[in-house]
C-alpha cells in the first residue's frame, strides 16, 4: 500500500464532520416551532414551546453523543432528524390539535431508542445465521395476525388493535415491521451465494408475505415486498433472466388483480380522470391537487394553509401538505433530502465488510426509496394511489419506529465500515513502518 | 463482493434516475399546472382568502380597467357597458359562471396565492390590508367591443384574433355574450358563459383544407404541377363528395382548387394520401393534443384516427365527417402559416404586478411547435393570398396591406336547409403588423360572405388599434 493510499482511506474515515448541517437543523426545529407557538389560533402554544427547545435538545445529544460511542454516519443521522422534525412540524401546523403531534414526538422517541437498540444489535451480531428461522416465523405469524384478529379500515385489513375496556389503546401495523424482518431475513439467505436451496427459501419466503398481504388487501405493502425481495434476488444472483422473468410475473399479477379485484379497477379509474366524481370518489386526490395548487411555490406558510380538506392529509396525503404550508420548492428539496439518505445508505452498502450487511443495508434503502417514490408519485397524480406512507414523515407509530429502527441497523453497519477502515489504516501504517 | 457491488451500482442509478423523474415531472407540472390545479376542484381557500384579500385588478393591454374591487370591497367590471360584454368570458365573472375565463382560472394570482415574501414583508410594513396581484391581458377592450358591435346581428358564433409572431391573445369575442353583473340570472342565457374560442368544437370544413394542402405538399413530390379535373361530384365508396352549391369546377391546378375551394380535388387528395398520412399532418397542426397551455383552457380539436370508411377519409379531407376544432386553435393553425411554419403557444397574460408595482418575473412559453417546413408554408400562404386576391375570401381584403386567408362553409346538418356555418381563416402577411384571425358564424351562410367580411373589418381595426 502507497502512501497516498492511506491519505485517501484517513480523509475517507473523517469525511463524515458536518457542523453546519446540524446547525441548519437545529436553526430549522427552532424557528418553525417557535413561528407556530405564536401563530396557532393566535395564543401561546406552551406544547410547540417546549419542543422548539427539547427538539434541538434532543438532536444535539444524538448528533453529538452517538459518534462519540460509535463510528456512525452522521450525515446520515441529521438528515433522519431532519424528516422526523419536518413530521412534527408539519402535523402541528395542520391539524392544530395539541394531541396528534404529541403522540407523533412520543413515536419518533419510541423510534429513536429502537434506533439506538438497532446500532448495538447488529454492531454485536456475530451469528446471524441463527437468526434467520426464528425471524421467519414471527414475520409470517406477525404478518397474518390481523386476518384473524384485526378489522377492516380503509379498505384493508393489516392491522391489528390492542384493546382496553373496549377502547383502542394502540393499533400496530405489522407489514411495516416484518419490512424490516424481511430484509434481515432476505439478506441472510441470500448472503450464500453457493447454496440453491437457501436462494429458493429466500423467493418462497417473500412470495408466501406476498400472498398474505393480497388477502389482507394491502396494495401498497405487497408492491413494496415483490419490487425489493427482486432486488435483492438480482443483487445476489446477478441473474438477469430470473429476475425480468420476476418482474414480468409482477405484471401479469398487475394486470390479473386489476380485472379480479373490484377495488383495483376503482383506483385507476379514481386515478385516470378524478374530476368524473369530484365530490366522491375523485375528491381526495383533487383536494390534494388543489392543495399543491395553491401552495405554489413558496408556500402558504406555516399554519396558514386548509390542508385538511384533504382525507388523510396527516398520513397518506402528508407530501401534498407540506407542498402545500411550505411550498413546492421545498417539497422538491425535500425529495433531495431522501436522494441524500439514499445515496449514503447505498454507500454504506458499498462498503459493508460482509455481503449479508450489504445486502441487508441495500434492502432498508430501496425499501425506504421505494416507499417514498410510491407515495410521492400517488399524491401529484403521477401513478394511481397506494395505500403506504412517507417514511419518517406521515403520522403513525409502526412505520416511524421501524423506518428509524431501520436506519438504527443502517448506522450500525455504518460504524462497523468505519471501524473496519480504522484496522486497515492501522494495519497499514504499521506495516510502512510508520507506527514504531 | 465485487459483483455485488457492481449490481448495487446499477439498481442504486436506477432509483436515483426515478427520483430525477418524479421530481422533476413534479417541478414541471406544478409550475405550468399549478394554477390549474388550484381552481380544479371545491377550493375553500379561495372563498376564505376572499373575505379577507382585496382581489387584484384586470387590465387590457393598454391599462383598461376591465375588472377592479373598488373601495368598498365589490368587484366591478369595465365601464363601457359594449367592453364589458365583449370581454365577457374571457374575463369572467364573480360567480364563475364562465368557468374558462381570468377571474376564476387565475383566481390564484389576484388572490395573491403566488405572491412572495417580498410582497407580504411589504404589504406588512406599510400596513396594507392583503391585496392580490394585478393582471394585464393581451387582449384590447376596443377591439374586442368592435368586433361585438360589427358581428352580425342575430348570429351566434366566435371571433379570435392573434398576434401569430408572439402569440398574445388580441380578442376573443363569442356570441352571444352577457353582462357579468348580470351572472347567474334568468337575464343570460346558458350558452353565454361558454367561450366559444376556446370550448366551441366546431366542424371547419373548408378552412381545414389548408391542413389537407399541406399534407399534400409534404408528401406528395409534384402535387403542385398536376391537373385537375371537377365534375362536380366524385364518388368515395357509396357517399360522393360534392362541391359547395352544385358547383363544377372543371379543369383546375391546385392553387384553383384551394382558391376556388374545390371539394372533390381535395376529397381526392385526401383519399390518395391515406389515413396515416393525414392524421400524422393533423396531429402536426395539434389536432388531438390535449393543451395544457399556462395562461388558458384551450379545448381539444379533433382528426379522426380511426376512420371507417373511404368516404369518411375523403370528407375529412375538406373538414367534415368528425373533424372538430375550436376557433383559437384555429387562428393559431392561420398564424402559424403566416410565422413560417412554427406554431406560438397562445398567452393572455401579459404582466402580473404584485403590490410592490414590480412587475413578476414569468418566463416566456415561446413556441409550441414547428407544424410544417417554412418552404411548405411559403407556399400554402400564397395560396391563401390568392384567395382573398382573386378567389372566395375577396371581401377580406384590407387596404395597403397582404390578407392571407381561406373560407369555409361547414355543413353541420345533412338536412341542406340548413345554413353553413360561415368560417373565415387568415393573417396579415406584413410582419409589422403579424395579426392572424379566425371568424366562425353559426348557420352564417357562405364564409366568402358574412365571416370574409367581419374577418376583414377586424384585421383592419387590429391594425388601427394596435399598430
Amino acid at each position: 500500500m502507497t502512501g497516498m493510499d492511506l491519505d485517501t482511506m484517513k480523509k475517507a474515515a473523517s469525511r463524515s464532520s458536518g457542523r453546519t448541517l446540524t446547525g441548519l437543523l437545529v436553526l430549522f426545529q427552532a424557528t418553525a416551532m417557535l413561528l407556530l407557538t405564536f401563530k396557532i389560533e393566535y395564543t401561546l402554544n406552551l406544547q410547540s414551546l417546549i419542543l422548539a427547545a427539547a427538539m434541538p435538545a434532543v438532536s444535539l445529544l444524538l448528533l453529538k453523543g452517538l459518534p462519540k460511542v460509535w463510528n456512525i454516519d452522521r450525515v446520515m443521522l441529521t438528515m433522519v432528524l431532519f424528516l422526523c422534525s419536518v413530521s412534527i412540524v408539519t402535523l402541528t401546523a395542520t391539524m392544530k390539535t395539541s394531541s396528534a403531534p404529541l403522540t407523533q414526538v412520543i413515536y419518533i422517541g419510541v423510534g429513536l431508542v429502537a434506533m439506538i437498540i438497532g446500532i448495538a444489535f447488529i454492531r454485536k451480531l456475530k451469528y446471524w445465521k441463527r437468526w434467520i428461522v426464528p425471524l421467519m416465523l414471527f414475520s409470517l405469524v406477525f404478518i397474518a395476525l390481523p386476518l384473524v384478529i384485526g378489522d377492516w379500515k380503509n379498505g384493508a385489513k393489516n392491522w391489528i388493535g390492542i384493546e382496553r375496556n373496549g377502547e383502542t389503546l394502540i393499533s400496530i401495523q405489522p407489514s411495516e415491521f416484518v419490512k424490516v424482518t424481511l430484509m434481515f431475513v432476505l439478506a441472510g439467505f441470500l448472503s450464500e451465494r453457493q447454496s440453491r436451496a437457501k436462494t429458493f427459501a429466500a423467493v418462497v419466503f417473500g412470495a408466501l408475505l406476498c400472498v398474505i398481504l393480497l388477502l389482507e388487501r394491502d396494495l401498497g405493502a405487497l408492491v413494496l415486498y415483490f419490487l425489493t425481495t427482486i432486488i435483492l434476488y438480482f443483487l445476489a444472483t446477478s441473474n438477469l433472466l430470473i429476475t425480468a422473468a420476476g418482474l414480468c410475473a409482477g405484471c401479469m399479477g398487475a394486470v390479473c388483480a386489476y380485472f379480479m379485484f373490484d377495488y383495483v379497477k376503482t383506483r385507476l379509474a379514481i386515478w385516470q380522470n378524478p374530476w368524473l366524481d369530484p365530490e366522491v370518489s375523485g375528491y381526495q386526490i383533487i383536494q390534494a391537487l388543489v392543495a399543491i395548487g395553491s401552495g405554489g411555490a413558496s408556500g402558504m406558510g406555516l399554519g396558514l394553509g386548509l390542508a385538511r380538506d384533504i382525507p388523510l392529509y396527516y398520513s397518506d396525503f402528508i407530501y401534498a401538505a407540506i407542498c402545500e404550508e411550505f411550498g413546492f420548492v421545498f417539497a422538491l428539496l425535500l425529495l433531495a433530502v431522501y436522494v441524500i439518505i439514499i445515496m449514503r445508505g447505498i454507500s454504506i452498502a458499498m462498503s459493508a465488510r460482509t455481503s449479508f450487511h450489504a445486502l441487508l443495508s441495500f434492502g432498508i434503502v430501496a425499501i425506504l426509496g421505494l416507499q417514498t417514490l410510491l407515495i410521492v408519485g400517488g399524491n401529484i397524480r403521477l401513478i394511481p394511489l397506494t395505500g403506504v406512507v412517507l417514511p419518517f414523515i406521515a403520522s403513525g407509530g409502526s412505520s416511524m419506529v421501524s423506518y428509524l429502527g431501520a436506519t438504527g441497523l443502517l448506522l450500525g453497519i455504518s460504524s462497523l465500515n468505519a471501524d473496519a477502515d480504522q484496522e486497515d489504516i492501522e494495519r497499514a501504517e504499521w506495516r510502512d513502518g510508520r507506527l514504531v | 463482493m465485487r459483483e455485488l457491488r457492481r449490481n448495487m451500482r446499477v439498481v442504486g442509478i436506477i432509483m436515483l434516475c426515478m427520483f430525477i423523474g418524479v421530481g422533476s415531472w413534479f417541478g414541471y407540472s406544478a409550475y405550468l399546472q399549478g394554477t390549474r390545479w388550484m381552481t380544479s376542484g371545491n377550493n375553500r381557500r379561495i372563498n376564505s382568502a376572499r373575505k379577507t384579500v382585496t382581489m387584484g385588478s384586470i387590465t387590457d393591454r393598454d391599462g383598461t380597467l376591465l375588472a377592479y374591487t373598488d373601495t368598498d370591497g365589490s368587484r366591478c367590471y369595465a365601464a363601457e357597458r359594449e367592453v364589458r360584454r365583449a370581454v365577457s368570458q374571457t374575463v369572467g365573472d364573480t360567480l364563475s359562471m364562465s368557468g374558462t375565463g381570468v377571474e376564476t382560472m387565475h383566481t390564484g394570482i389576484l388572490l395573491g396565492f403566488s405572491g412572495s415574501i417580498i410582497d407580504r414583508t411589504w404589504q406588512w410594513m406599510i400596513g396594507e390590508n392583503k391585496r392580490g396581484d394585478d393582471i394585464r391581458l393581451t387582449i384590447d377592450a376596443g377591439l374586442s367591443a368592435y368586433i361585438s358591435e360589427q358581428f352580425p346581428d342575430g348570429y351566434t358564433g366566435a371571433v379570435a384574433v392573434i398576434n401569430y409572431r408572439t402569440g398574445e391573445v388580441l380578442a376573443m369575442v363569442s356570441k352571444p355574450d352577457y353582462d357579468p353583473y348580470k351572472a347567474g340570472t334568468s337575464d343570460v342565457v346558458d350558452t353565454a358563459y361558454l367561450n366559444r374560442c376556446l370550448q366551441g368544437k366546431y366542424a371547419p370544413g373548408s378552412v381545414f383544407k389548408i391542413i389537407t394542402l399541406a399534407a399534400a405538399l409534404e408528401n406528395m413530390p409534384g402535387v403542385s404541377s398536376r391537373a385537375y379535373t371537377c365534375e362536380g361530384s366524385r364518388p368515395f365508396g357509396d357517399v360522393p363528395v360534392t362541391c359547395a352549391g352544385g358547383k363544377i369546377h372543371g379543369g383546375l391546378t391546385l392553387e384553383e382548387a384551394f382558391t376556388e375551394s374545390c371539394n372533390v380535388t381535395f376529397a381526392a387528395l385526401s383519399y390518395e394520401l391515406g389515413g396515416n398520412k393525414m392524421v400524422e399532418t393533423a396531429n402536426n397542426f395539434a389536432f388531438n393534443d390535449n393543451f395544457t397551455f399556462r395562461d388558458l383552457v384551450l379545448y381539444e380539436s379533433s382528426y379522426p384516427s380511426d376512420m371507417a370508411s373511404v368516404a369518411e377519409l375523403a370528407w375529412s379531407g375538406v373538414g367534415q365527417a368528425r373533424v372538430l376544432v375550436t376557433p383559437l386553435h384555429m387562428a393559431m393553425i392561420a398564424g402559424a402559416i403566416g410565422n413560417g411554419g412554427v406554431m406560438m403557444t397562445p398567452k393572455i397574460i401579459g404582466q402580473i404586478t404584485g403590490s410592490t408595482g414590480i412587475p413578476r418575473l414569468r418566463t416566456d412559453e415561446g413556441s409550441y411547435k414547428t407544424v410544417i417546413s417554412e418552404n411548405t408554408a411559403r407556399i400554402i400562404g400564397e395560396y391563401m393570398k390568392e384567395t382573398v386576391e382573386d378567389g372566395t375570401g375577396y371581401r377580406a381584403e384590407v387596404d395597403g396591406y397582404t390578407v392571407c386567408g381561406k373560407t369555409g362553409s361547414a355543413e353541420t346538418s345533412n338536412d341542406k336547409s340548413v345554413a353553413t356555418n360561415a368560417w373565415f381563416v387568415g393573417y396579415i402577411e406584413e410582419k409589422s403588423s403579424p395579426y392572424a384571425v379566425a371568424v366562425v358564424i353559426e348557420q352564417g351562410g357562405s364564409g366568402g360572405d358574412k365571416a370574409a367580411r367581419l374577418a376583414g373589418k377586424t384585421l383592419k381595426k387590429a391594425i388601427e388599434l394596435i399598430g
